[in-house]
């Protein structure tokens, strides 16, 4: 298990970034120790939160998704967070020509994996499904996140700072384009008829 | 010795400042009103209805178009190797574009407004508009007919497209009956009304709000890099392929209307075939600025230009994204909307602005910049309040959408509309935040502009002899 990364990447990023390219992980190194077992904390709490928990809007009634529905949903989210963190690690792997920067695809899929860690520890808080709520713990997290990733790039990929500052900037616009593209393909979804069942 | 114009270029410059903080100032004080909306205080021309207009205009026509009036001013000269084509003519383009925006500025929250979204101003300001518009064509076409340098760069093809459709499309689309001062009807009516409107109002992002703002990009890109353009042959493709494009792509702006359903198709698949070309800009610029790593440690004027032209990519996606049917019948109506424009005015239009004032005004008086660490704190300041305000934007919206889809079993709808605003609240104060914090960068950006100019003088450049 990879999880004793994390209380290093909270407390000394940089020592931490240097420590875990030190391990040499490879592609599956990361996923079957790190991510398979991290990925599943949003997904988890949020099926606990959608079914038990509940949410009100505007002071109506709690709204829940039925049990079936809600475990529809969760494994497309994790399915979806794994294609993810896999496919932005191949894109830094790919897009590392451009800035001189070839390392193994294993590296890189961990600088994505170790990444997105603040993402999937906040994910606990769908265990309570208040958007404004998840909203306002969420935006310190994805700071932080935004914050390990112009850290680790440099590190992660052995190359100048300034450089890295691009590299990330390209990241992370790389990131941006893909949530979008995540938010219409939902709304698609959600328009041809596949969006959850509440229970009433 | 022939010397360049450097006097208007550098008036343009300077008000492109101060009309910054004054249109940002106002979003913020809507931005407030939306989140409390007593902030109006019962005062008719304090109202969101009326400000709200004086908040675009002066955002797009004031900011932008002062900064669009002194780059291209700039980059013309430069890049022909020709003083301008008239100074009366110039100064009369200055002082004719702020008396529009002063009458802008008084007549929107008295009131006065034909309706038209972007196009709100009365015919008599219309006409005004037109004139100036007319002259700048003529001083920026006659300064490239006088040019000594046999090509025209890249970016004045694009600074000229956008001078000709915006005459183009503010003319057709203004056309009015007047019946009174300040008050006149469209000679369009119904659905052609609307369908005129929005070929406008997507043209106004497409020439004004990008094809401009891609001159300025071809021009201060590759002279803060110090690096040629990637692929002048991508550069030159993708302007024919954008123009062509983006004039067909208003319809998506009239999904679900009463606009025939095959105009509302024809502008969903020019919106997606619209993500070409702007992602070919997109590369050129990120492409150029790639080779520049070593020079970002000393340059924050490279950052706002990496980063504001991340955001235009960003938003490129987006919108042809939210131009698909499916999409649009979620997002139309919704602050997602609003946070999709922000993150190309204050992403894209705003933050390549700011780069390319940085790097003129000090060297139109010949001077360094009072600060480059206040630069640096600016580019913090700015990227922070963009993306809370995009993020907030993102959620409240795909919230609104499906709260207002939302129905029970029985048919009726889950939530009252009033519902839905309530559960916007928190975010809008997080809009609030995300606009303070970019209007806090643009009074860094005054006070250090200030510091610098103070005292100064425009110099008289030389223009080059030609090489023979």
């Amino acid at each position: 298990m990879l999880l004793h990364h994390i209380p290093g990447l909270v407390t000394r990023p940089q020592a931490e970034w240097a420590s875990i390219r030190a391990g040499q992980y490879s592609v599956g190194d990361c996923f079957f120790s790190y991510v398979f077992w991290l990925a599943a904390v949003p997904p988890l709490a949020g099926l606990l939160g959608t079914t038990l928990v509940g949410w009100r809007i505007a002071g109506g009634t709690p709204v829940k998704l039925t049990f079936d529905s809600a475990v529809q949903i969760s494994i497309v989210y994790y399915v979806a967070i794994l294609v993810a963190v896999f496919t932005i690690g191949k894109l830094i792997h790919w897009m590392g020509e451009t800035y001189g920067a070839l390392q193994p695809l294993g590296r890189c899929v961990a600088l994505a994996a170790f990444t997105a860690t603040p993402l999937f520890i906040v994910g606990f808080m769908q265990i309570y499904p208040v958007l404004w709520l998840n909203f306002i713990v969420g935006l310190p997290a994805l700071a932080y996140t935004a914050y390990l990733l112009y850290t680790g790039v440099p590190i992660m990929m052995e190359i100048p700072l300034e450089r890295g500052f691009l590299f990330s900037s390209s990241i992370l616009a790389v990131g941006l384009v893909a949530l979008v593209g995540l938010l219409a393909a939902t709304a698609v979804l959600w328009g041809i008829g596949l969006g959850p069942s509440f229970t009433n | 010795m022939d010397t360049y114009n450097y006097r208007v270029v550098q008036q343009f410059a300077i008000m492109t400042i101060v009309w910054g903080v004054v249109g940002m100032l106002v979003g913020v004080f809507i931005a407030a009103q939306l989140a409390w909306p007593a902030l109006n205080f019962d005062i008719p021309w304090l109202t969101f209805g009326r400000l709200r207009p004086l908040h675009t205009n002066a955002v797009v026509f004031a900011f932008g178009g002062s900064a669009l009036f002194a780059t291209s001013y700039y980059v013309v000269q430069r890049t022909c190797h020709a003083r301008l084509f008239s100074d009366k003519l110039a100064a009369f383009t200055f002082w004719g574009w702020q008396v529009v925006i002063v009458s802008a500025a008084i007549s929107l929250p008295l009131g006065y407004t034909t309706t038209k979204e972007y196009a709100e101003l009365e015919w008599p300001i219309d006409v005004l508009l037109t004139v100036v518009w007319v002259v700048y064509a003529v001083v920026f076409f006659g300064t490239v007919a006088r040019r000594k340098i046999r090509h025209i760069y890249v970016a004045n093809w694009f600074f000229g497209g956008f001078i000709l459709t915006v005459a183009l499309l503010h003319v057709v689309n203004s056309l009015a009956m007047p019946v009174s001062f300040m008050k006149s009807y469209s000679v369009f009516a119904g659905v052609q009304d609307a369908m005129v409107q929005w070929w406008y109002g997507h043209n106004a992002v497409g020439f004004f709000l990008t094809a401009g703002f891609l001159g300025i990009m071809y021009y201060f890109i590759p002279k803060q890099a110090n690096r040629p353009v990637y692929s002048y042959r991508l550069s030159v493709v993708h302007f024919w392929a954008l123009i062509f494009t983006y004039i067909w792509a208003g319809p998506h702006h009239l999904h679900y209307t009463a606009l025939p359903d095959w105009a509302q198709s024809v502008g969903m698949v020019f919106s997606l075939v619209l993500l070409a070309p702007s992602w070919g800009g997109m590369i050129n610029g990120i492409m150029t600025l790639s080779g520049a790593w070593e020079k970002l440690r000393t340059d924050p004027i490279l950052k706002f230009l990496i980063v504001s032209v991340s955001f235009y990519g960003m938003s490129t996606f987006e919108g042809p994204m939210m131009a698909i049917k499916t999409v649009n019948a979620l997002s139309h109506y919704t602050d997602w909307t609003i946070g999709h424009v922000h993150s190309g005015a204050l992403g894209w239009v705003g933050m390549i602005s700011i780069g390319a004032m940085y790097y003129l005004i000090p060297r139109l008086c010949n001077r360094e910049i009072y600060s480059v660490r206040l630069i640096e704190i600016h580019f913090w300041v700015a990227t922070i309040g963009i993306v809370l305000y995009i993020t907030a934007m993102w959620v409240s919206g795909v919230m609104q959408g499906l709260m207002w889809r939302a129905v029970n079993d029985d048919g009726t709808l889950t939530y009252s509309f009033v519902q839905s605003v309530q559960a916007m609240h928190p975010y809008y104060i997080v809009r609030l935040a995300g606009g303070l914090f970019y209007l806090t960068g643009m009074l860094i950006m005054a006070y250090n502009i200030a510091r610098t100019v103070a005292g100064a003088t425009v110099i008289n450049a030389a223009i080059p002899a030609p090489a023979r």
